[in-house]
C-alpha cells in the first residue's frame, strides 16, 4: 500500500461523494415542481365536470354503500353532450356520502401513485368540500360550472281540480302524471330536461285546506293512501295496472312524504288539512321498471266515508308547462392534487 | 511513460461507469420533466374548446336556418361570417355544410359536416342534429 | 526513490474525479433547462377556466332563454364593461377569498361588407394596468345575434343576423 495509490483513491472517492450527494438534489428539485400534479388535477377535473361517469343507467349515484364497488367512475356532469353543467344529484352523492379516500382515488383521480386531493364546489347555495387541508406545492385546476336541480310541481289551489260535483260517497283520486315519451323527448336539451330516472321527483301539494268540503264544515280530510301506477301505452289495449311495492315501509331513500310536516309512509290513512308533499328518489323510479314510452301515475286516495270531506280530485299533468324548473346556478370545481 | 504499469486503471472505470450512471440517471429525469410539460403543451395545443364552441355554433346556425334555404342571403352571410373570421382571429380553416331533414328514429334531422384545421390539428365530424 | 509509478495512482483518480464531476455537471445543466417548461401551465389553467366561464356565461339558465353573454354582445360597445365585470366575478369565484389577480379585456371581432374582419374594443376604457407584456391567454366564443350590436364603428351592413367572435384576453397580475 503506498502513498500514491491512497492519494489517488482519495481523489477519486471525495469526487464519488460529491456526486451522489448532488443527485438527491436534483431529484428533490423536480418532485416540489409539482409538474405530474397539474396535470393529474386537470385530469381530475376533466372527469369531474365533462363526463357523466359511470355506469349511466341506473347512474352511479343511486348505488348504495354495498354496491359502491360497481361504480367504475364518477362524473358529475349531467350528460356527456353538456360539458360543465352539473346535476345537483350527483354533486350531493359526490360530496355527501360514504365514500373513502381510496375510493375517490380509483374512481375519480386514477393515478398509479396514491395522490392526496382536496375537492370543492362553491357558489351561493352549495358549499361542498372533501379532503385534506392544502399543502404548499399543489397541483391545482379550477372549472367553472353550472348546477342542474330538480323540477318541484307545486300545486295551489286550482277550481279544476276541485270537483264539488262527484257523487258523495265516491273517494278522491288526485293524479300526478308522468309522461316519460313527453318528458324525455330530445327536442330538450340534457341540460333542461326532467328525468325521474335520475332526478327526484317533486310534488307539493300547497292550500290543501281550500280543496275541503267547505259545506260539512271540514277542517281535514284523511289521505288513504298513495299509490303508482304505470301503463305502457306500445302494447295492445294499454291499461294503467298498480305497481308492486312496499307502500307500508317508510325509506328515505326511496322516498319521502310528509303530510301538514309530519313524515309518513305510503299508507297514512291520516288526517291532512294544509300541505302535502312527496319526493319520489330516482332510486324507487328505477325500481319501477319504466321506459322512455312509460306513462306513470302518482294517486293520492282521500277517502273519509259520506260524506267525502275533500273536493281534490283530478289529473295533473307532471310536465314542462306545469313544473317549476330552478334556473341553472353558476358554481365553481376547484381540484387540488398534491 | 515507460516503465508504467496499468494497476491504477480500474479507478479511471469506476469513474466511467458513475459517469455512465449519472447519464441515465439524467434521462429518466428528463423524461418525467417532458411528462409535465408536455401535458400542459398538449392540452394547449389541441383546441378543445374551440372545436366545441364551433360545434356549438354551427348547431346554432342550423336551429336558425333550419327552414331557410341555402339561397338565402342572411343565411350565406352569417356563415361567411364564421369562416371569415375564424381564418382571421383563430387561424382555423373552418367549413360546414348542413343537409336537408332525413328522418331517423322517428325525429327529423340535419346531417351537419364541419371541417376544421388550423394547421396542427384537423377535425372532421359529420353529426345528425 | 522516485520513479514514473509514483504519479499513477494519482493520475488516474484525477482522471476518474474530473470524468464524474463533468457528468454531473452536464447533468445538472441540462435537466434544469427542461424544468423551465413548466411556465405553460398556469396558461393551461387560466385558458381552461376562461374558455369554462365564457361557455358558462352563453349557456341560458332556462330553456329557450337568451344567455347572459349574448344579452351583453347584444348592447354592442355599451355592454362590454358589463360583460368584463360579469366575466371577471365569475372567474375569480373559489373557496375561500376571490381570486382578485385576474384582469381581463374584452374585444369583439366581426365581419364588414367588404369582406374584412375587424376587432374591436369593447371594454373601454383599457385596463390601465396591462402593458402588453403581460403573460396572457385569449379565449374566445361564437355568439349569433339577430341584429347588430349598438355603438360598433364600421358594420356596413344594414342589420342582419350575423356570427360574431366575443375575444376575451385574461392575465394575472
Amino acid at each position: 500500500m503506498s502513498l500514491d495509490f491512497l492519494v489517488g483513491f482519495t481523489i477519486f472517492m471525495l469526487a464519488l461523494i460529491m456526486v451522489v450527494s448532488m443527485v438527491p438534489g436534483l431529484l428533490v428539485g423536480l418532485q416540489s415542481s409539482g409538474i405530474d400534479y397539474d396535470a393529474v388535477a386537470y385530469r381530475t377535473g376533466v372527469i369531474l365536470a365533462e363526463d357523466p361517469g359511470w355506469p349511466v343507467y341506473p347512474p352511479w349515484e343511486m348505488k348504495t354503500d354495498a354496491y359502491k364497488d360497481e361504480i367504475e367512475r364518477m362524473g358529475l356532469a349531467a350528460s356527456k353532450e353538456t360539458p360543465n353543467i352539473l346535476l345537483s344529484t350527483k354533486v350531493d352523492a359526490f360530496f355527501n356520502s360514504f365514500f373513502t379516500a381510496d375510493d375517490y382515488r380509483s374512481k375519480a383521480i386514477f393515478g398509479d401513485i396514491p395522490y392526496s386531493y382536496n375537492f370543492s364546489l362553491r357558489s351561493e347555495d352549495y358549499n361542498y368540500a372533501t379532503g385534506d387541508p392544502l399543502p404548499p406545492g399543489y397541483g391545482y385546476i379550477r372549472r367553472a360550472v353550472k348546477i342542474k336541480e330538480p323540477g318541484v310541481a307545486n300545486i295551489s289551489y286550482n277550481s279544476s281540480f276541485n270537483e264539488t260535483t262527484l257523487d258523495p260517497s265516491e273517494p278522491r283520486v288526485f293524479t300526478v302524471r308522468l309522461d316519460f315519451s313527453q318528458l324525455l323527448d330530445p327536442s330538450v336539451g340534457p341540460a333542461y330536461r326532467i328525468d325521474p330516472r335520475t332526478e327526484p321527483v317533486n310534488i307539493t301539494i300547497t292550500e290543501f285546506g281550500r280543496y275541503l268540503n267547505a259545506t260539512a264544515s271540514a277542517e281535514n280530510a284523511t289521505l288513504r293512501d298513495v299509490t303508482f301506477w304505470k301503463m305502457d301505452p306500445t302494447v295492445p289495449m294499454p291499461r294503467f295496472t298498480r305497481i308492486p311495492f312496499s307502500y307500508n315501509t317508510e325509506d328515505p331513500d326511496l322516498y319521502t312524504l310528509s303530510l301538514d310536516g309530519n313524515s309518513s309512509d305510503l299508507k297514512p290513512n291520516a288526517p291532512v288539512n294544509s300541505s302535502i308533499s312527496l319526493v319520489l328518489k330516482p332510486v324507487a323510479t328505477s325500481i319501477f321498471t319504466l321506459d322512455q314510452n312509460s306513462v306513470l301515475d302518482i294517486r293520492f286516495t282521500f277517502d273519509d266515508g259520506v260524506p267525502q270531506r275533500t273536493f281534490m280530485n283530478g289529473t295533473y299533468l307532471y310536465d314542462y308547462d306545469n313544473v317549476t324548473i330552478a334556473d341553472l346556478k353558476p358554481a365553481v370545481l376547484e381540484v387540488a392534487i398534491w | 511513460m515507460a516503465g508504467m504499469n496499468e494497476d491504477g486503471q480500474w479507478i479511471v472505470l469506476m469513474g466511467l461507469l458513475a459517469a455512465v450512471g449519472l447519464f441515465f440517471l439524467a434521462l429518466v429525469i428528463n423524461q418525467s420533466a417532458i411528462v409535465g410539460q408536455t401535458t400542459a403543451e398538449g392540452v394547449i395545443e389541441f383546441p378543445k374548446n374551440d372545436i366545441r364552441d364551433l360545434r356549438e355554433a354551427v348547431f346554432d346556425y342550423t336551429d336558425k336556418f333550419r327552414t331557410v334555404p341555402d339561397s338565402d342571403e342572411t343565411k350565406k352571410n352569417v356563415q361567411k361570417d364564421i369562416i371569415a373570421i375564424s381564418l382571421e382571429r383563430k387561424n382555423a380553416v373552418v367549413d360546414f355544410s348542413v343537409g336537408g331533414p332525413q328522418e331517423i328514429s322517428g325525429r327529423n334531422l340535419h346531417p351537419i359536416e364541419i371541417r376544421y384545421n388550423n394547421g396542427v390539428t384537423e377535425y372532421h365530424e359529420t353529426v345528425y342534429y | 526513490m522516485v520513479n514514473d509509478r509514483g504519479q499513477l495512482y494519482t493520475m488516474e483518480g484525477v482522471a476518474a474525479g474530473v470524468i464524474m464531476l463533468l457528468t454531473a455537471y452536464i447533468v445538472v445543466s441540462t435537466t434544469s433547462v427542461y424544468t423551465a417548461g413548466d411556465t405553460h401551465i398556469p396558461d393551461m389553467q387560466l385558458e381552461q377556466l376562461g374558455s369554462d366561464v365564457l361557455a358558462m356565461m352563453d349557456t341560458p339558465d332556462r330553456d329557450g332563454k337568451e344567455s347572459q353573454l349574448v344579452g351583453f354582445v347584444k348592447m354592442g360597445t355599451g355592454g362590454g364593461n358589463d360583460l368584463r365585470d360579469a366575466f371577471l366575478n365569475n372567474s375569480r369565484m373559489r373557496a375561500g377569498d376571490p381570486d382578485n389577480d385576474l384582469h381581463a379585456q374584452v374585444f369583439l371581432s366581426y365581419r364588414r361588407s367588404d369582406g374584412s374582419v375587424n376587432t374591436t374594443e369593447l371594454s373601454p376604457p383599457s385596463d390601465p394596468g396591462f402593458t402588453g407584456r403581460e403573460n396572457a391567454v385569449r379565449v374566445t366564443r361564437w355568439v349569433q345575434l339577430d341584429g347588430n350590436p349598438s355603438g360598433i364603428p364600421g358594420l356596413g351592413y344594414s342589420p342582419r343576423p350575423r356570427a360574431v367572435l366575443v375575444e376575451v384576453l385574461l392575465w394575472r397580475a
